[in-house]
């Protein structure tokens, strides 16, 4: 009898903590770079703090997977605890990060053939979030390793995220700027509504003029996707979460929306995103 | 100097220089880094790994070259960050391995682990890249296992080692082109490189002095400022502080033609487009990089990297006649040096004669056909603001004219027949000039839609709904309908007493027009403004654009725009820099 699925994810899943601990999901943090000071995302630094921090900051702190050992460390525990047990690792887009590659070193690293899976999620924040917390709550209830594969993949089909940023800068300074660097520089306050495309790299899907005229389209792009559909939603924030919560509000109205749950931006996601970052990921039921 | 065995003591005393000489030059490694993400870190991530290392090889001092190595390995690992990093301590973890049970090692096993570590990373890396601090470190492994058969000096096979790296990282750019582009090594490669200096100046003794002198030809293009090391003092150079991130995206396009023009006003005709010289620049940025345009009285210096030297061309000629015209494809070199891909291209200096005889250029290097532009756009403005955002919003050439001065038929062919372009729009933005617009179209050859917008808000909402990737027919119906859902106002002065639509005007007064229609006529000019946008917001809208036009003044500007905040405290407010004359104030509501 194998042992229950094991759910390896990284630290810029942005899944609130509860529910991590709840579905024992194992979390592997990105770290954060201001000088000569390393923090851990959101394990030694508060998303709050980090945020009042990064308004201050001369210059943008840098980011860094986590090392290999790091990885090994979780992976090696997970097996002392039962050696039976397959792993599942999902994390950040390998085309925005080189958390996957690291994860894919430790991996080789193990001195005994183990039953590892790790997935490029080709997305970011909640979008795989939402992927891993489904998955963690699959291995709880005894679900297969086959079975979570196949239903982390749907789940993968059946939602979409879409982001607003305040200011491309962040992401253009830290070279995740993608194919949304089209619209750097311009005088006219031209918003980008910014998505991942299918290799995870930042893209604008579209351009519109202000923010409000942004969550508009939004909206229009997800009705296009989702229509009356019941879904699931989940918005999450940097800095300033009232961005966010009109645009759930106008989701609430339009949307089948069976739940709404919130979350806060870690400190890696939340450099390149930079503040007053807002985003939606939605999902069908 | 020679040494037939390293053991564990020689080998710490070599990654501590190795170390110190990264942490050095942490910073000119990061200047260098614009792969595989341009985000400035690799020197920081290389050099925290390698201080990782470091702390756990000082922790466990051992004489035995395979225990020292492999606690330079763990620490390596456990402190492994960026992908420089990584791979840094997979070379090691290699290296560390083969050597694992040997007390001393010689030259032989020395090479061999190098290449062991080399073998490990490749393994290691799921898309392993050329061009990277991979090949580097590859290119001075084979090298020195070859080198071991002729020497048992480990001295002299490490010197050879940082030599054949150097040299490995000089050709960096030949094989990754995002590198070629911004004109740098590789920073990861870089990094390696001041490593295995230090091995090399510690097993010879020659610790500081002099090292950085090695590098400064590489480097110096892309160094942001001399970081530290007295020793290179005489030597300082000044350089604009642009560092190699700053000069690229981080999708790596490569502008491969290399041109350099002139371009002469006297020569150009009477009718010539009015030269903006940042516009200009702007335009050129869209499809380039290394941008100089010096603009002195009648003659335009032009220098530019472009994928697309005809379109560079077809931009420029509205402005005058275009002299001493020079292309060269700088991709040609790092094709040749690909032993694979050599192509017998000899020249591609073409003459001015060669290129203007065809009405539109169009170069062809092998395996790699250039087209047209799928859409070029045209748009009719006047002021220097206006015609600013028309070109910073895909629009390609930007006639001047208005209520005043109207661009004749003729003037929208020559354009029209200048643009490299399958499908062309035209924004005529003003109600008088559509017709001439639509002539053009006509006794154009071309695919020539033209969006009959009649004002300025009207053409701007236009070219926001035009989407390169979309089909002509869309962009055309998602044109037109973004040009009618905008309310258009102006505000000028009235130059004669009259009365229309039941709107008393008095000469001199400030009349404000909502689309065709005089909606109010104050003798101040907020009066004016106030009723305009009063009218303008009857149906509501969530965005204002106020475009100040040469009249306006900024208390003037600054006073309409507290009131719209206090009136609508809804509504976002945009106020841009117009520049045309006339008309104090354009507005569009959305």
């Amino acid at each position: 009898m194998l042992g229950k699925v094991r759910i390896v994810t990284d630290s810029t899943a942005d899944i609130p903590s509860e529910v991590r601990e709840r579905l024992g999901i194992s979390t592997v943090p990105l770290k954060v770079i201001f000088g000569e000071e390393t923090y851990l995302d959101t394990v030694t630094i508060d998303p709050e703090v980090f945020y009042e921090k990064l308004a201050q900051a001369s210059t943008l702190p840098t980011t860094s997977q986590p090392s290999p050992v790091e990885f090994s460390d979780v992976y090696q525990r997970l097996l002392a605890e039962d050696a039976g047990s397959p792993i599942i690792s999902i994390h950040l887009s390998a085309a925005l990060s080189g958390t996957y590659q690291s994860a894919v070193i430790a991996q080789s690293m193990l001195e005994e053939e183990a039953d590892i899976t790790i997935i490029d999620s080709k997305s970011a924040s909640y979008g795989f979030g939402l992927r891993v917390v489904r998955a963690a709550e699959m291995a709880q209830a005894g679900e297969s390793k086959e079975r979570i594969i196949e239903a982390i993949e749907q789940l993968e089909r059946d939602s979409r995220l879409f982001f607003l940023v305040d200011s491309l800068e962040n992401l253009q300074k830290g070279g995740r700027i993608g194919k949304a660097s089209a619209f750097i520089g311009s005088i006219l306050n031209i918003k980008p509504i910014l998505s991942l495309d299918q290799e995870g790299i930042v893209t604008a899907v579209d351009k519109v003029r202000g923010s409000k005229k942004a969550m508009l389209r939004i909206i229009e792009l997800l009705k296009q996707s989702f229509g009356d559909e019941p879904v699931s939603v989940t918005m999450a924030w940097t800095s300033h979460r009232q961005t966010a919560e009109e645009l759930g509000e106008l989701i609430q109205r339009e949307f089948n929306v069976q739940a709404m749950d919130w979350t806060r931006v870690g400190t890696v996601i939340g450099t390149h995103a930079g503040l007053g970052t807002s985003a939606v990921f939605m999902r069908r039921l | 100097m020679s040494k037939r065995f390293i053991n564990g003591s020689d080998f710490a005393a070599m990654v501590l220089l190795g170390a110190e000489y990264l942490q050095r030059n942490a910073e000119r490694v990061n200047a260098l880094n614009v792969f595989p993400v341009p985000d400035g870190d690799t020197g920081t991530n290389m050099n925290l790994t390698m201080t990782s290392g470091v702390r756990e090889l000082r922790s466990k001092p051992s004489d035995h070259i395979g225990k020292a190595a492999e606690a330079l390995s763990k620490g390596l690992l456990m402190g492994a960050r960026g992908n420089s990093g990584v791979i840094l301590s997979q070379l090691f973890r290699g290296f560390s391995r083969s050597l694992a049970s040997l007390e001393e090692a010689g030259a032989t096993k020395v090479a061999a682990a190098l290449q062991h570590g080399v073998d490990l990373a490749y393994k290691a890396v799921v898309k392993p890249v050329e061009g990277t601090i991979l090949t580097v470190a590859k290119e001075a492994a084979k090298h020195a296992v070859q080198y071991a058969r002729r020497t048992n000096d480990v001295v002299e096979l490490m010197q050879e080692v940082h030599q054949k790296a150097h040299e490995a990282l000089q050709r960096t750019p030949d094989l990754l082109p995002v590198l070629k582009q911004v004109g740098v090594v590789d920073s990861g490669g870089q990094g390696l490189v001041f490593i295995y200096e230090g091995f090399v100046h510690s097993l010879t003794g020659m610790e500081g002095g002099g090292y950085r002198d090695s590098y400064s030809m590489q480097t110096e293009a892309a160094t942001p400022e001399e970081v530290t090391a007295p020793s290179a003092a005489p030597a300082l150079r000044k350089h604009e502080p642009l560092s190699a991130q700053s000069r690229l995206s981080t999708e790596a396009i490569e502008f491969l033609y290399d041109m350099e023009f002139f371009i002469n006003r006297k020569l150009g005709g009477p009718k010539l487009a009015f030269f903006n010289e940042s516009a200009y620049k702007k335009a050129l940025e869209k499809d380039g990089d290394s941008i100089l345009v010096i603009a002195e009285e009648d003659i335009i210096k032009v220098h530019v990297h472009s994928r697309k030297p005809g379109d560079v061309l077809n931009l420029s000629l509205p402005y005058g006649e275009l002299t001493d015209i020079h292309i060269l494809n700088m991709r040609e070199q790092h094709r040749d040096l690909l032993e694979h891909e050599l192509s017998d291209v000899s020249t591609a200096d073409y003459s001015a004669a060669e290129l203007l005889a065809g009405q539109s250029v169009q170069v062809t290097p092998p395996g790699q056909v250039f087209e047209r532009a799928p859409y070029g756009i045209i748009a009719v403005a006047m002021g220097e603001g206006i015609a600013d955002i028309f070109l910073e919003n895909d629009v390609d050439t930007v006639l001047s004219g208005g209520q005043t001065m109207n661009p004749s038929t003729e003037d929208f062919v020559k354009a029209i027949e200048a643009l490299s372009a399958e499908h062309i729009y035209i924004l005529p933005n003003n109600g008088n000039i559509i017709l001439a617009a639509e002539q053009a179209a006509e006794l154009s050859e071309r695919n020539v839609t033209v969006i009959p917008t009649r004002t300025v808000p009207q053409g701007l909402a236009a070219v926001l709904a035009f989407k390169e990737e979309e089909t002509a027919e869309r962009n055309s119906a998602w044109m037109k309908s973004a040009a009618e859902q905008v309310v258009s106002g102006q505000v000028t002065k009235a130059v004669r007493d009259t009365s229309i639509e039941g709107v008393d005007i008095r000469e001199g007064d400030f009349i404000g027009i909502k689309e065709k229609t005089i909606v109010v006529s104050d003798p101040s000019l907020a009066g004016a403004c106030r009723g305009l946008i009063g009218s303008m917001m009857e149906n509501g809208g969530d965005l204002l654009t106020v475009l100040t036009g040469e009249e306006a003044d900024s208390a003037e500007t600054a006073s309409l725009c507290e009131w719209i905040a206090e009136q609508y405290p809804e509504l976002e407010l945009e106020v841009q820099k117009g520049g045309q004359p006339l008309y104090p104030y354009l507005f569009a509501v959305e």
